[in-house]
């Protein structure tokens, strides 16, 4: 059975599959429809693989494991451990905005674009069991105190990303071009060193690409609020929320787009630049990689 | 929270280690192309011509180019004199001998010797999202010639990155050293040795503005279509030191046949505008092939007219191996001061030229280029390149023996170029 389609066009072949609820492709720079066919069997594997493993919404994964352990600790395999610290790492280097225990916040602010927002009282109650600080992480276990969770989804997808690309880099000789919904790393230059013609969206005109980037190699991710926000008496509440506030920053823009050496990297600068609010162009500059910013 | 820091250094090195990738970013490496080119006319000059480019990309997006160019010239060159039934006396450019030539053949230099070499640096970076920006700096050096120039041109990408536009300058500052010195344009060329060539200085300069407007449109995935209007403008000494007008006998049609009627030295005006118009169509076929074809208009206020079509097609074979036919036609209307000879007798003209370069002439090439590319880190090509240059051999004002004489001969010329790419 294959969950995938693939074609050829214009000597480039082209794999599509839906995963981590997003459309996903990956595009080699190869006529060959065998070759399409094997890497995209391998992405797929590999993005169902990770989304498997670290989905929240899962009840048999590690994650899963961790979010109902309440005061226990639990033993981590390597790559979930690595994760973690990756976790802790970025919380350290952002000062404690990237945290990967403010996923219960969705328990009050709903971005179907029909809730309104939550109340400061609402939004009192969920901040103490917020902060990767509590969460106790010592010789490749972990331990959350009870009520807390932890979600991967803020890196999930771009660490996928770049796994599938490294996967496909070590095997294949082609330039390749993984894209896992906007999130998209490269394996190699194309052989004619053209350069990948990649879409960003205008979250102002969301079904259109409103412009697009050339881009060799490295990768590239998206922050954005494009279809996940709320509108509350005429006032945009981005979905990207401060974990130390409770509340989406202000003045934060559409959408970030960051082209980085991996997609991981991109999208950690994406997410914290659109919790800058209106310093997110200044600190993007300073971190000297190209981004896109829509306000 | 406002967060103030460079987090990048530090971001990646903990990524690195989540994905199990080495810590420390590879260098990009240089795109290296080196290249020799062998050209020879028949019977006259021919230069050996190594070039090495390198490219890097030094920040993102943001690319720097040096190219080196070394060229060797040997050989003989047409001075512009007419043929004689007689054997003709020069004097060389030096002015400290002569050399002869016998009867019935063009008059060429034999003394022609030069050698080239060329610096250029590039520094093409992007701006913002939408703009380039493209500096760049040319040095060459040759045994009586120098030159100095710096650019600058930017390109404005918009309409989803369709259409692209650019604008550039060029500043150009030439310095002029002739062997012997500058000979006085419209003296005579004299025999005897003594008294010496009249000279006008030695050294003279020149200074070349260009300006460039460009618009690219990309039409679909796989075609674009290009415009250039490009405007120069040169100022100074725009003589060859060492091209000559012969004077001709009014009866015979001989040139020497008395003191007066020595060659003279050419003399050119000294400015020159230049306004040409470019279009390029290029497009690539499904299978990958490339079909390109250009044609380029240029008007001059010396009365040159020309024309250039070139076009090529590049076919890909298996394995990375393509063949790459091309042709190239040219013509160009005469200056209005060219003259194929003057008439002893006749008011000398304040410009005139007999330099086959600025004659009515055609050339076509053709030439086919093979080569093989893995895309990365080896690449190579062979080029085979024919040119023949034609003009009137036999034009209505020619008179006595000169009737007889080849008074425009055809330069026929192989082009045989080597390239080799890697990465390094």
């Amino acid at each position: 059975m294959s969950d995938f389609s693939i074609s050829i066009d214009n000597q480039i072949g082209k794999g599509k599959f839906h995963c981590m609820a997003s459309p996903c492709e990956v595009l080699i720079d190869s006529g060959d429809i065998g070759l399409a066919r094997e890497i995209t069997a391998c992405a797929v594997a590999e993005a169902r693989r990770i989304e498997h493993k670290f989905s929240r919404y899962r009840d048999d994964n590690p994650i899963y494991q961790i979010n109902h352990s309440a005061d226990k600790f639990v033993d981590l395999d390597d790559e979930t451990e690595r994760l973690i610290a990756f976790a802790f790492e970025c919380y350290a280097l952002s000062e404690g905005l990237f945290d990967i225990t403010s996923g219960i916040l969705r328990k009050i602010w709903r971005f179907d674009g029909k809730h309104s927002i939550p109340t400061q009282k609402q939004v009192d109650e969920v901040l103490p069991f917020i902060g990767l600080n509590r969460v106790t992480y010592e010789n490749r276990r972990l331990k959350l105190p009870a009520g807390m969770q932890i979600d991967l989804g803020g890196i999930g997808k771009e660490y996928a990303v770049d796994r599938i690309a490294g996967l496909l880099r070590g095997q294949y000789e082609p330039g390749i071009l993984v894209n896992l919904g906007g999130d998209i790393a490269i394996t190699a230059e194309r052989a004619n060193k053209d350069p990948w013609h990649v879409g960003i969206e205008d979250p102002n005109r969301s079904q259109q690409a409103s412009s697009s980037l050339k881009i060799s190699r490295g990768a590239i991710a998206t922050s954005g609020d494009a279809r996940r926000c709320i509108l509350h008496r005429g006032k945009r509440y981005g979905h990207i929320i401060n974990p130390k506030t409770g509340w989406p920053t202000a003045g934060s823009p559409h959408s970030v787009t960051v082209i980085a050496s991996t997609c991981t990297d991109a999208g950690i600068i994406a997410t914290l630049a659109m919790l800058q609010g209106k310093y997110a162009e200044k600190f993007l500059q300073q971190q000297g990689l190209k981004f896109y910013c829509h306000r | 929270m406002q967060l103030k820091r460079k987090l990048t250094g530090a971001l990646s090195l903990a990524s690195c280690s989540l994905l199990g990738l080495p810590s420390a970013q590879a260098e990009t490496p240089w795109d290296i192309e080196t290249a020799i080119m062998y050209y020879s006319e028949d019977g006259r000059v021919s230069a050996l011509e190594p070039i090495v480019s390198m490219k890097k990309e030094i920040g993102d997006d943001e690319f720097l180019n040096l190219k080196f160019t070394l060229d060797s010239l040997t050989g003989a060159s047409a001075t512009g004199a007419v043929p004689s039934t007689q054997i003709q006396t020069f004097s060389t450019p030096s002015g400290n001998s002569t050399y002869n030539v016998a009867p019935n053949e063009t008059p060429l230099d034999p003394s022609f010797f030069d050698t080239r070499a060329q610096f250029t640096l590039g520094w093409d970076k992007p701006l913002e999202r939408n703009l380039r920006r493209n500096l760049g700096f040319n040095v060459s050096k040759e045994f009586d010639f120098t030159s100095i120039s710096g650019n600058a041109s930017w390109t404005w990408d918009t309409n989803l990155k369709n259409t692209s536009y650019t604008v550039g300058g060029n500043i150009e500052l030439d310095r002029i050293d002739p062997v012997g010195g500058a000979p006085l344009p419209l003296s005579q060329q004299n025999l005897s040795l003594s008294p010496p060539i009249k000279r006008d200085g030695d050294s003279k300069q020149k200074q070349i503005i260009d300006l460039l407007l460009g618009v690219t449109q990309i039409i679909d995935r796989s075609s674009l279509v290009q415009f250039n209007l490009s405007y120069s403008l040169a100022d100074g000494y725009l003589n060859d030191p060492y091209k000559l007008v012969s004077v001709v006998d009014p009866v015979t049609g001989e040139p020497f046949e008395s003191t007066t009627s020595l060659p003279i030295y050419e003399s050119r005006p000294d400015s020159r505008q230049k306004t040409g118009l470019f279009t390029r169509y290029k497009k690539q076929f499904a299978n990958r092939d490339i079909f390109s074809i250009s044609y380029r208009f240029m008007v001059d206020d010396w009365g040159i007219d020309s024309n250039t079509i070139d076009a090529s097609y590049r076919w890909r074979l298996d394995n990375g191996y393509y063949i790459q036919p091309g042709v190239r036609l040219y013509d160009q209307s005469a200056a209005d001061f060219y003259r194929y000879f003057l008439v002893d007798g006749e008011p000398i003209p304040n410009t005139v030229t007999a330099d086959y370069r600025l004659g009515e002439l055609t050339t076509q090439t053709f030439g086919v280029k093979f080569g093989y590319s893995d895309g990365r880190n080896n690449n190579w090509s062979i080029r085979l390149e024919r040119y023949i240059q034609s003009g009137e051999s036999h034009p209505d004002v020619a008179f006595g023996q000169l009737v007889n004489q080849d008074l425009y001969p055809d330069v026929e010329a192989t082009i045989i170029q080597f390239s080799y790419a890697f990465q390094w």
